[in-house]
């Protein structure tokens, strides 16, 4: 097939979404079912094209000849409409298109009878278009227009409920937040092409390879963009956004604040990585700021009531994850991971709209003993639980370990808060998964529809596809096929094959971690009451009673007292991030608008000190002048 | 020799708009259906621009005894203000409709102001430079006060006293410069500058003496800070497609006749344009950091383009700023900076009629400029809101609109002349200024409408407002001919 | 012996008076005739330096009928603005006349 094809990954979507913006919402209003149909179709189109384009980058080990265009000409500088179809895009454009075309058929049930059906599909499609249009892009500056495009989107769609206050509130925070870093990049662009005259991804590869871009350019150039990913991807201090963009329909936390848009930043670094990889400074920074955010989230996972948001911390995490992967081992490694982490996230993401679905809420508290209401929605979010927490021979396994044993050569320090994070990551996804599934439901929404009830087939069904892909999609690395097919030959890569990697020590000690949070999650949240009476039923003697009861009363005031201090101090952590960063935010922009209000206040309405003004302006010029000149 | 002189048909676009002018009043006199006036009107600019267009490519030539150019930067000027004052025109039927007598003077004026305009672009020489700006002024005053209200002649009375004073200090300024040259002509002024052989600007404080006013004069005209405070009380008052044809034609203006005097006169030597250069950044920093920060805080939309348009005019004086480096610089020979302004300049007028037009048609039915009231406004009339949002979103300077390539190539220009901290300053001002255009895009599309019923548009303004969306997004997406457009205009600052 | 100076001295204080008033004069009228002293200053300076700088040519005297020309417009303009102003505001005091602020 002629390669010409491959511009049709990022046109279907956008047909779809003119088609119905212009077409079927002013015409076919009374048929909504019609554009997700639609969407649906150009999506199932775009993957059929990525998995055909994969398989051509695979075969030929080349990126793809695709023909491109001349864009526009500014002095001298010629800009090129232009695809790089390379190894990185290839699974980049799988990711998306797989996600994408999930979330959309779940979407026809969960979305089911909106308002906004037509809205909401033909903002999913411009999402996914802009999406695939970024990761497809040569250029940084087509990088940075799909850059803003997904950051709009995400922004209509976190407001979708725009009738929630809190909705809104979400959104513009949201674009505020990611737009701080988005001047990195954009400075970051700025300075690349002054000093290069390029803008074009393999050339800006190459050069940084001869040495042509170096030093401290290349150091600030990796920086800035680092900055534009980090506001992005989430990661610290610019992740306040993402638990609150959870306001958005879940769906579009599946695709867009889970599996795709989040990882753009990932995907950014990874694009632009011989800039930092001939930076030592900029690579620890990535690796650093990674780590840090991964441990960082993760603790604030541990307390959080609401699914959604435990999922929210978890993806800054494990983005933060992917960031450290990309610091300390390189693209293949870092990528593989968000390869992994889209399945499984965007799966859990689906789970949880299935259970508030179901219950009419996404408090924990109030949920309980779905496992039996719920069984495929329970299966399913059980196995993404197990891949997350990086349990063999699930997804997350693979790619985890390939970082751990990265971090553990070459950054000691970021290697043991990455094993604390494994062991916190499965505490706190089982503590949902008990706490969701496990013992007795506790009523949902009070004013929710009657009782809870299995998800429709039409959302069931990508979720099992997701769980599937949540099992198997880390066998590709298995024995080293990912690294080798990403062009990195990484030295660390496990590539012993399926039980070979139960060879080395590293896997068994995270999976004892990982197996530890487990437990600890058991013994707290699904276990204790049912240890409590088999204990009590066990020891007859009353001295026994009472030693057993105080041992009770004991541990029980220790797990208390325990989760009081735990929680007052991740509280403590959470409010600063609430207050700190946060208020930092909210203060220039408060401050902004007090100082305007106290600048108006010049515009008296008086003309004569409008020429005041103007006098004074001269005197004040000339003063410069004769002064400074 | 005199036959060629005075009917040189290089002055043919400027003639034909004067006759259109004076049939536009004639005819208002005699037919009684005045839509006709429009007719003519944009019947005599476009034969007006299909004369320009014909010129354009050719060798600069100098007419009039060398008081008047006609180069490649003249006539893509000329050709923007009669865009410009066409898509006022048409966005003006509804409005002026509502007058019941003096249509024919408002379409006139708009034509004479327009035609002053275009002088101003093309001028080469003081006296006539100050007699096209005070055409354009003149006829801008009348304009503003068309209404007859409280506050359009509160406006108009404004406007008219600040820029009265402002023509003075300009005539100052250039009574100064001619004294201490003896010339009039910009060519001759800049060899008689280099001729005195100066070291510095202490060595000649009346010249800079007299640059600085007219820096003044002209920063009145493109609402440079400090001499901006008219604008939001000007915008706000005027008749709304006044405002729209103020905020972009006669800034425009301003810029066009900036960039001719001080290229062609004051541009050497070095230490003279490094000066002026840099009045222009430090103007250009506070300008735009001054209008967006009011503007975060307005709650009238007519008011708050007005701050947003003292924003706008500092990005503008960027490219101003980049302009002159040239001398010092290794891209000495490229015009980036000059092309860059020309393209913003194009992109700015395309974007604010179409913000503005949609404003004329909501306020028509409205009857307010309050942004509170332009709440539900995504269901009320969705394609002007969604208009007025793509607007919105260029003013911001986000892709896929012009005000993205606009900002890219302006700031590329900057960059490139070493000036990174003026860009910085820019570029964190585009951010605040998200703030306040999302405002509106908030209301409108997650407002609750105040009633349900639609608002109406003429189908004069749906041409207009479609051909400004048309426009952004043409420059937004591809913008390589008007890029190419702008640089050949600007090759004057190189040859 | 009367030179340039005198007349460029003469210019300025002429220009520093009507800009005063024009800044501080409360009546629209009287604002307006500031202005046109400041205009006539200019005129001044344009045509002595004329006279001494280029004395073959005409070209300050030239630009000083232009400058008059144009100002009588403004004038005319001007005045019809602030019959307008008291039509509307019943008052041509130009601190009273500030319906549009901040």
């Amino acid at each position: 097939m002629p390669y010409q094809l491959v511009w049709l990954i990022f046109l279907l979507p956008l047909f779809s979404f003119i088609i119905i913006a212009l077409f079927l919402r002013p015409f076919l209003k009374s048929q909504p079912k019609t554009a997700g149909y639609i969407t649906i179709a150009a999506l199932t189109g775009s993957l059929g094209l990525s998995v055909w384009a994969l398989m051509e980058v695979m075969a030929t080990g080349q990126p793809l000849p695709v023909p491109d265009i001349t864009w526009a000409v500014v002095d001298g500088l010629t800009i090129h409409l232009g695809l790089l179809m390379d190894q990185l895009t290839a699974v980049m454009l799988i990711v998306v298109t797989v996600v994408s075309l999930m979330v959309q058929i779940y979407s026809q049930g969960y979305m089911k009878g909106d308002a906004g059906y037509h809205r909401y599909f033909a903002f999913m499609s411009l999402f996914t278009a802009s999406m695939l249009g970024l990761v497809l892009a040569d250029n940084l500056l087509f990088v940075y227009v799909f850059w803003e495009m997904v950051g709009l989107c995400s922004y209509l769609l976190i407001g979708f409920w725009f009738h929630r206050p809190s909705a809104a509130n979400a959104a513009k925070k949201a674009f505020i937040v990611t737009r701080l870093g988005d001047f990195g990049f954009l400075a970051a662009i700025l300075l690349i092409f002054f000093n290069t005259g390029t803008l074009d991804i393999t050339q800006l590869h190459s050069l940084a390879a001869t040495g042509a871009l170096a030093g401290t350019t290349l150091t600030w150039a990796a920086i800035g963009i680092f900055a534009g990913a980090a506001g992005k991807s989430a990661q610290f201090p610019l992740h306040t956004w993402l638990p609150d963009a959870m306001e958005g329909p879940t769906p579009v936390s599946a695709l867009i604040h889970a599996a795709t848009m989040v990882a753009a930043g990932v995907f950014l670094v990874a694009r632009t990585f011989p800039l930092f990889s001939h930076s030592t400074e900029a690579v620890t920074t990535v690796a650093v700021v990674g780590g840090f955010t991964a441990i960082f989230a993760a603790t604030m996972g541990l307390v959080m009531t609401d699914i959604k948001r435990v999922l929210a911390y978890s993806t800054i995490s494990q983005l933060g994850y992917m960031m450290l992967g990309l610091g300390v081992g390189g693209i293949a490694i870092g990528i593989f991971h968000l390869f992994n982490h889209a399945f499984f996230k965007a799966l859990l993401f689906l789970g949880a709209g299935s259970v508030s679905h179901a219950t009419g809420t996404f408090d924990m508290r109030k949920m309980g003993g779905l496992r039996k209401i719920m069984p495929w929605t329970y299966a399913t979010f059980l196995i993404a639980s197990l891949s997350i927490a990086g349990i063999w021979p699930l997804a997350g396994f693979w790619s985890k370990d390939e970082i751990l044993a990265s971090a553990l050569e070459n950054q000691p320090v970021l290697f043991i808060l990455a094993m604390i994070t494994v062991f916190m990551t499965a505490f706190y996804m089982f503590r949902v998964v008990f706490m969701t599934f496990g013992g007795s439901y506790r009523g949902g929404d009070p004013e929710a529809h009657g009782k809870p009830h299995e998800s429709p087939p039409v959302m069931v069904m990508p979720m099992v596809v997701l769980a599937i892909l949540a099992v198997v999609s880390g066998l590709w690395n298995v024995t080293g096929d990912f690294g080798a097919f990403m062009g990195h030959g990484e030295t660390h890569s496990f590539t012993e094959g399926f039980f070979g990697i139960l060879t080395h020590s590293l896997p068994w000690i995270s999976l004892m971690l990982a197996g530890l949070g487990i437990l600890l999650a058991y013994a707290i949240y699904s276990a204790r009451w049912l240890s409590a009476e088999s204990i009590g039923g066990m020891f007859q003697p009353l001295y026994n009673l009472f030693l057993h009861k105080y041992w009770l009363d004991e541990l029980y005031e220790k797990v208390f007292v325990g989760r009081v201090l735990l929680k007052g101090f991740f509280a403590g952590l959470q409010g600063f991030d609430v207050y700190g960063v946060d208020g930092a935010v909210n203060g220039i922009a408060s401050g902004a608008m007090a100082t305007g209000r106290a600048i108006r206040k010049a515009h008296s309405g008086q003309l004569q000190l409008y020429g005041l003004f103007i006098g004074i302006g001269i005197i004040v010029i000339v003063a410069c002048v004769y002064f400074f000149g | 020799m005199f036959s060629e002189t005075v009917f040189t048909p290089l002055f043919l676009p400027e003639l034909t708009l004067l006759v259109s002018a004076v049939v536009v009043i004639l005819l208002d006199l005699f037919v009684k259906r005045k839509w006709w006036l429009a007719a003519v009107s944009i019947a005599g600019i476009v034969v007006s621009a299909g004369f320009a267009i014909a010129m354009w490519g050719g060798d600069s030539q100098s007419i009039f005894f060398g008081m008047m150019a006609v180069d490649n930067f003249a006539i893509f000027f000329k050709l923007l203000f009669l865009v410009i004052a066409a898509l006022v025109i048409l966005a003006s039927t509804d409005y002026v409709a509502k007058f019941a007598r003096f249509q024919g003077e408002y379409y006139a004026l708009v034509l004479l102001s327009a035609l002053g305009m275009m002088l101003m672009a093309a001028t080469t020489e003081l006296i006539s430079i100050y007699i096209a700006l005070e055409l354009t002024s003149i006829s801008l005053y009348i304009l503003v006060g068309f209404l007859k209200d409280p506050k359009s002649t509160e406006a108009s009375l404004k406007y008219l006293l600040l820029g009265a004073v402002a023509s003075a200090i300009l005539l100052f300024g250039m009574a100064l410069v001619f004294g201490f040259t003896g010339q009039t002509q910009l060519g001759e002024i800049a060899a008689a500058i280099q001729s005195l052989s100066l070291s510095g600007v202490v060595s000649s404080p009346g010249l800079m003496l007299g640059i600085v006013l007219m820096i003044a004069g002209f920063g009145f005209k493109i609402a440079a800070v400090p001499f901006h405070m008219w604008v939001p009380d000007v915008y706000e008052g005027a008749p709304t497609p006044v405002t729209a044809y103020l905020s972009v034609a006669s800034k425009a203006a301003g810029f066009a006749v900036i960039l001719r005097v001080f290229y062609s006169a004051f541009g050497i030597p070095s230490w003279l344009s490094l000066d002026w250069m840099l009045i222009f950044a430090i103007l250009a920093a506070v300008g735009m950091t001054v209008g967006n920060i009011i503007a975060l805080t307005q709650t009238n939309i007519k008011r708050m383009l007005g701050y947003s348009s003292i924003a706008q005019a500092g990005y503008l004086m960027v490219g101003l700023a980049a302009v002159s480096f040239l001398w010092e610089s290794s891209y000495r020979g490229t015009v980036t900076g000059q092309g860059g302004l020309l393209f913003f300049l194009a992109s700015y007028a395309l974007t604010n009629l179409g913000a503005f037009t949609a404003i004329i048609a909501i306020s028509n039915k409205l009857d307010s400029d309050l942004i509170a009231d332009y709440s539900g406004m995504g269901k009320r009339a969705p394609l002007l809101a969604l208009a007025l949002t793509l607007c919105l979103i260029s003013l911001i300077g986000m892709p896929p609109a012009a005000g993205f390539m606009a900002k890219f190539y302006i700031f590329s220009g900057a960059v490139q002349q070493g000036l990174l901290w003026l860009v910085i300053i820019a570029v964190i001002n585009s951010v605040i200024s998200a703030y306040y255009y999302l405002r509106v895009v908030k209301v409108m599309w997650l407002g609750k409408p105040a009633s349900a019923t639609r608002v109406p548009s003429s189908i004069a303004l749906r041409v207009a407002l479609a051909i400004s969306c048309l426009g952004v997004l043409v420059l937004g997406i591809i913008p390589g001919f008007v890029m190419k457009l702008a640089e050949m205009a600007a090759q004057m600052f190189v040859s | 012996m009367v030179g340039l100076e005198h007349y460029l001295i003469l210019a300025a204080v002429l220009f520093a008076i009507g800009l005063y008033g024009a800044l501080a004069k409360r009546n629209a009228i009287i604002i307006l005739m500031s202005i046109e002293l400041m205009l006539n200053a200019v005129n001044i300076a344009m045509v002595a330096f004329s006279r001494y700088i280029v004395p073959l040519q005409l070209t300050g005297q030239i630009f000083a009928i232009f400058v008059m020309v144009v100002a009588a417009a403004e004038v005319a303009v001007g005045l019809a603005i602030i019959i307008a102003i008291y039509r509307h505001h019943k008052t041509i005091d130009a601190t009273k006349i500030d319906l549009m602020k901040w």
